[in-house]
């Protein structure tokens, strides 16, 4: 195991590159993420956002470049990474023959904690999460913002040290959308990180710390929200850094 | 005219997209059109050369092309899925009439492979009408009315039973049914092995089993040939309005369920509710290896497509032990059970494939390889464990196994290279399965859907590891001692073999977790 010192970042991307069938699609990313940050992954669709949360979770292969989760290399030393974190991508399917509570109990076991231990956790964010009712329901009948909340629940149950989320507010209607940001903010307080990806510019603005505007597989920009908007709002600062032009300005008049 | 040379030119693109993009598409494609090739030349020419024959015999063609219209039916529910390429719930946001829609979605399923094989079976069949003049003209009609109920027929049953799978229950219930319906020919072939079939054509007369099959529906169609050249022009009359009448009907049935399939395309399951599932955790433990067992086992039941393939696995050996009391061939019965027990053991090939990209859980969390391997390997063995050893227990007890102990070594070893080959070579090639809560039908054993180097591995694999075992069985069975030495060893072998196939399949994915995860994205048809 490598030696982890206290300054490492909680998710450090160094150089990653992607190519899909001779088409790259991460350029030599690189990225830090302070410990005890809500950190922020914008972009527009297409820019590399998941792809580049897979290669940081030990998901998807890079073709170049190093990942390190609290200094441990995710693709050298993929055991202490993946225990340290936990991980709730987007659009990928669950077990879905198990129950909420079940694939919370399966998470549990597989990442050999105690049984009444994880029992406890998993009645515990059930009920948080307001999936209590439906815990012993499979996750095949589940709505999709119901699969959003007991993702979270299981990247949550061996209370890691980075929290990686895919979208995590996609379909969350918005009481549990707040809850949801209830939980990250108290544990970020408490030391802990979370890097998110968001096409939610109004809720990155409002919940993180700091953000990355990636497009095209790079990283644009990266600073505090006050540091990157400096005054403006994100949205506009994104569109900008993105250079969208108004191109539905011209076209489309036959619409009305 | 124009939704339907639309619908079939999309058909014909989304085929050549698939077959493009993944190898898997074109192979399978070209071994569909090569067994559909196959069966035209096997069957055609024999059918033209009744030509020449009397009607007795040519009155042939009714009974056979009846019974091959109600495989049709049976084999449309196990391949359904299978060319789900034009679902018609995907066309629910078009503003299409069910009626518009069906027109373009039999026209497109004409221009399939298994269309196009029909269509020449159903002009070979007129070829061999060929010696009785007035019947051609009737055998022509009769080849396109019975195309049309062939189709329809799959067409309205698949889409009346997709309306009973909406539910995980129904599911689970259809997929029993379709099941032992598909075990039809075995039992068939159960009935010819006993009675004797004469083959003499000299006093063959097939104008019996044709009147018999020209009044059941499927047969309606096929009979006009039959009815005309034979001069019973009543009969005839009757058969083609019974024929015609039969089409309209399948083809309302087949527009309304689209219709409903239009207005309500999302088919939501509702609630399924399920029990705590604490006995599994009590038996095996909490560690990883027997999570993902005991995950595994409730699949077994749980899981619509498995729930299939169990219980084909689970009454196969009914009809070994059954031939073997009926033919009294000692050997049979062994031979079965090992055949079951290689069956059981290969189940886990595409194991992976089942769980599909949702297998990305496990990379996550960094399970190791060998827990993974092992405690799929456990599954299938406390699922199909108790299953073969009590088909073996059974033939042992009505005494049609002649030598238990070396049937029982070949039998445990062949269990156990099985479990270990499928735990090493599903952890390379994990195969395909179909969609979740999709089409509880298709793939119905470990290797019918997968590539061919899949399949040649089930079946030369097990063959060549067990074969040495059964040798020394075969050599040690005259003595005591040397029977039961040869099951310790041979158990001790199969273990060998099993712990051999996890370290090495669970090494695979160690390495190649990441790799294995891009595979299993794809490998739910």
């Amino acid at each position: 195991m490598t030696e982890v010192g206290p300054g490492d970042p909680a998710l450090e991307l160094r150089g990653l590159v992607k190519e899909f069938r001779g088409r790259r699609v991460v350029h030599a990313l690189t990225l830090a993420v302070p410990r005890g940050s809500l950190f922020g992954l914008v972009g527009p669709n297409g820019a590399g956002k998941t792809t580049t949360l897979s290669m940081a979770t030990g998901l998807l292969r890079p073709d170049g470049g190093t990942a390190r989760v609290l200094g441990h290399d995710v693709w050298a030393d993929p055991a202490a990474a993946k225990a340290a974190m936990g991980v709730a991508p987007d659009g990928m399917r669950l077990f879905e023959q198990l129950s909420g509570r079940e694939l919370l109990l399966y998470v549990g076991a597989l990442r050999r904690m105690p049984v009444d231990v994880t029992a406890a956790r998993a009645a515990e964010l059930l009920a948080v999460l307001d999936l209590a009712e439906d815990a012993s329901t499979v996750v095949a009948d589940y709505s999709a913002g119901m699969v959003k909340k007991i993702s979270l629940a299981a990247a949550l149950i061996h209370a890691p040290r980075l929290l990686v989320l895919d979208e995590p507010f996609e379909a969350v209607d918005p009481v549990s959308g707040q809850t949801i940001r209830t939980i990250l903010r108290r544990y970020v307080a408490s030391g802990g990180t979370v890097v998110m990806s968001s096409h939610v510019m109004e809720l990155v603005e409002g919940l993180c710390d700091r953000v990355a505007v990636i497009a095209g597989g790079r990283v644009l920009a990266e600073d505090t929200i006050g540091g990157l908007t400096r005054g403006g709002s994100l949205h506009d600062r994104f569109l900008e850094l993105v250079g969208a032009t108004d191109s539905a300005g011209k076209g489309l008049t036959w619409l009305g | 005219m124009g939704v339907v040379g639309l619908i079939v030119r999309l058909r014909f693109a989304m085929w050549r997209t698939a077959m493009s993009r993944s190898p898997l598409h074109l192979v399978s494609s070209i071994v569909g059109a090569l067994a559909a090739l196959g069966v035209l030349t096997l069957l055609g020419p024999g059918l033209v050369l009744l030509a020449g024959q009397p009607v007795r015999i040519t009155a042939l063609t009714v009974p056979l092309f009846a019974v091959i219209t109600l495989m049709w039916g049976v084999l449309s529910l196990i391949a359904t899925g299978v060319d789900s390429i034009l679902d018609p719930a995907r066309f629910a946001v078009l503003p299409l009439r069910a009626s518009e829609l069906a027109r373009g979605l039999l026209a497109a399923t004409c221009t399939g492979i298994p269309a196009l094989m029909l269509a020449g079976l159903a002009l070979a069949q007129t070829a061999s009408w060929l010696g009785h003049p007035p019947a051609v003209p009737a055998a022509l009609l009769a080849g396109v009315l019975g195309l049309l109920t062939a189709i329809l027929f799959s067409r309205a049953v698949t889409s009346a039973l997709a309306a009973v799978m909406t539910t995980r229950a129904g599911r689970v219930l259809g997929a029993v049914v379709v099941s032992l319906v598909t075990l039809l020919p075995l039992g068939l072939n159960l009935l010819l092995t006993t009675g004797s079939l004469a083959a003499d054509l000299s006093s063959f007369d097939a104008t019996r089993s044709a009147t018999v099959a020209s009044w059941t529906p499927v047969g309606w169609a096929w009979a006009l040939p039959f009815d005309v050249a034979t001069g019973r022009w009543g009969a005839a009359a009757v058969h083609m309005a019974l024929a015609l009448l039969l089409i309209a009907v399948l083809w309302v049935v087949w527009v309304r369920r689209l219709d409903r399939t239009l207005t309500s395309p999302l088919t939501s399951a509702g609630g399924q509710r399920i029990g705590h599932g604490r006995l599994l955790p009590a038996v095996l433990g909490t560690s990883p290896t027997a999570t993902v067992a005991a995950r595994r086992i409730r699949a077994w039941y749980r899981d619509s497509r498995l729930v299939g393939i169990a219980l084909r696995t689970a009454v196969l050996p009914v009809f070994f032990v059954a031939q073997a009391v009926l033919t009294g061939m000692p050997g049979l019965a062994g031979v079965g059970v090992v055949t079951l027990a290689v069956f059981a053991g290969l189940t886990l090939m595409n194991d992976l494939a089942f769980d599909g990209p949702a297998w990305w859980l496990h990379v996550a969390v960094g399970v190791r390889g060998w827990e993974d391997r092992l405690g799929r390997a456990l599954a299938s063995a406390v699922v199909f464990g108790p299953v073969v050893l009590l088909t073996y227990a059974v033939s042992v007890a009505i005494g049609v196994i002649g030598r238990p102990v070396p049937w029982l070594t070949v039998i445990v070893v062949a269990f156990l290279a099985s479990l270990g080959l499928a735990v090493a070579v599903g952890a390379v090639l994990p195969g395909t399965a179909p969609r979740t809560g999709g089409n509880p039908f298709a793939a119905t054993s470990g290797g019918a859907a997968q590539g061919c180097l899949t399949a040649i591995v089930s079946f030369v694999g097990p063959v060549v590891l067990t074969l040495p075992v059964a040798v020394v069985a075969a050599v040690t069975a005259g003595s005591q001692p040397g029977r039961w030495l040869t099951l310790a060893l041979g158990t001790a072998y199969g273990l060998g073999l099993l712990a051999l196939g996890v370290i090495l399949g669970g090494r695979r994915l160690d390495r190649r977790s990441p790799e294995v995860l891009g595979q299993l994205a794809h490998a739910q048809l």
